[in-house]
């Protein structure tokens, strides 16, 4: 079920510019240092997938809302229980037992009125993120699963679409950020499946910076901003408090990528 | 040499007992170092998914990397796959 309840897009006679009150709204985000209007502008264009909501993809799905992402579309299949709130800030106690993308969708919405917000209620298949991906500029990738994620790179890099990859365990977070045909895909970096942990442990405020951090680089890469972390693994071992970034090499006979 | 090994990712805590240095010889190479880590973990050995990387460049994993040789204060950053949600 997709849920696309709201429209406060231009339609395509409208002039593609910011209103005054969209101005407004960015004004903290825009000026030197930080976004153009005319980056701004192209954050409105664009639409980006955030599959799962959870502990990173919900802080990630909130910062492109109130960046001004003109259409998020968020996909989280189940309903909300308890364990989910030490991290999963979309949620809170008047979700438990909701199900959980149309709740957390309308709860992005009460953070812009200016964007529009679309709810998948369950995780992608193959032909679903294939689909998903030729209607968006960029995928977040942020489900617990390897077999989701490397579905959703497959999806991306045969859209031509960038891809940001937020992972967690612990205290540690991963970063990811695959620019198709140009640099290392997600499955360059895992040729085979890794293992799958349901019980991960996780500490909420590594999962929502690693998602912040995926979202800061969607917003570069959406807006023209900066230099995107293309083809760069950033990690940060939250456990004894330490960023790196390392460059990931590309597979040349990588079954996904070698080809574009 | 004396290189740096750090490693980071799932179940870091098995890995705490690692020393941060590894003494090695001259003309050792990346190779030589994961057998030293594997030495030193004993209980749970490097994941087969481990991402190899030395002084900020990818290798592969631990079944598929491009061996190398090593150099003096080079770091050997060994990171399992995370995933979460
Ligand atoms: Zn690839």
């Amino acid at each position: 079920m997709t849920d696309d309840r709201n429209s406060h897009h231009p339609t395509l006679a409208e002039p593609l510019q910011l209103t005054p009150e969209e101005l407004e709204r960015y004004d903290r985000q825009l000026g030197p240092g930080v976004l153009s209007e005319a980056g701004q502008l192209r954050l409105k264009q664009a639409t980006a997938l955030v599959t799962r909501v959870g502990g990173m993809g919900g802080p990630a799905a909130q910062m492109l809302a109130m960046a001004g992402v003109g259409t998020v579309i968020i996909a989280h299949g189940g309903e909300m229980i308890s364990p989910d709130l030490n991290r999963q800030v979309l949620g809170s106690e008047q979700v438990l037992g909701k199900p959980r993308a149309p709740e957390f969708a309308a709860y992005l919405r009460t953070m812009n009125r200016l964007i529009e917000v679309e709810a998948v209620d369950h995780e992608p298949d193959d032909e679903e993120a294939r689909r998903l991906a030729r209607r968006c500029d960029i995928v977040l990738s942020c489900p617990p699963t390897f077999t989701e994620r490397l579905r959703l790179n497959r999806a991306a890099v045969e859209a031509g679409i960038p891809l940001i990859d937020a992972a967690q365990w612990g205290m540690t977070g991963t970063l990811i950020v695959v620019k198709p045909g140009e640099t290392a895909c997600l499955q360059c970096v895992y040729p085979v499946e890794p293992p799958f942990e349901e019980l991960f442990p996780v500490v909420g405020a590594i999962s929502c910076a690693t998602g912040a951090l995926a979202a800061l680089e969607a917003v570069k890469i959406l807006s023209g901003t900066g230099d995107p972390l293309f083809g760069q693994l950033l990690t940060y071992d939250g456990f004894v408090g330490r960023p790196s970034v390392v460059k990931l090499r590309r597979n040349p006979s990588c079954p996904v990528c070698a080809h574009c | 040499m004396r290189i740096r090994v750090t490693y980071l990712g799932r179940s870091y805590q098995q890995a705490a007992s690692l020393p941060e240095d590894f003494e090695l010889p001259s003309e050792a190479t990346v190779k030589d170092a994961l057998a030293a880590v594997n030495s030193a973990l004993d209980e749970h050995p490097l994941p087969e998914s481990c991402l190899v990387t030395i002084a900020g460049e990818h290798l592969g994993s631990i079944t598929s990397y491009t061996d190398r040789p090593l150099q003096e204060g080079d770091e050997l950053m060994l990171i399992a796959p995370v995933a979460g949600g």
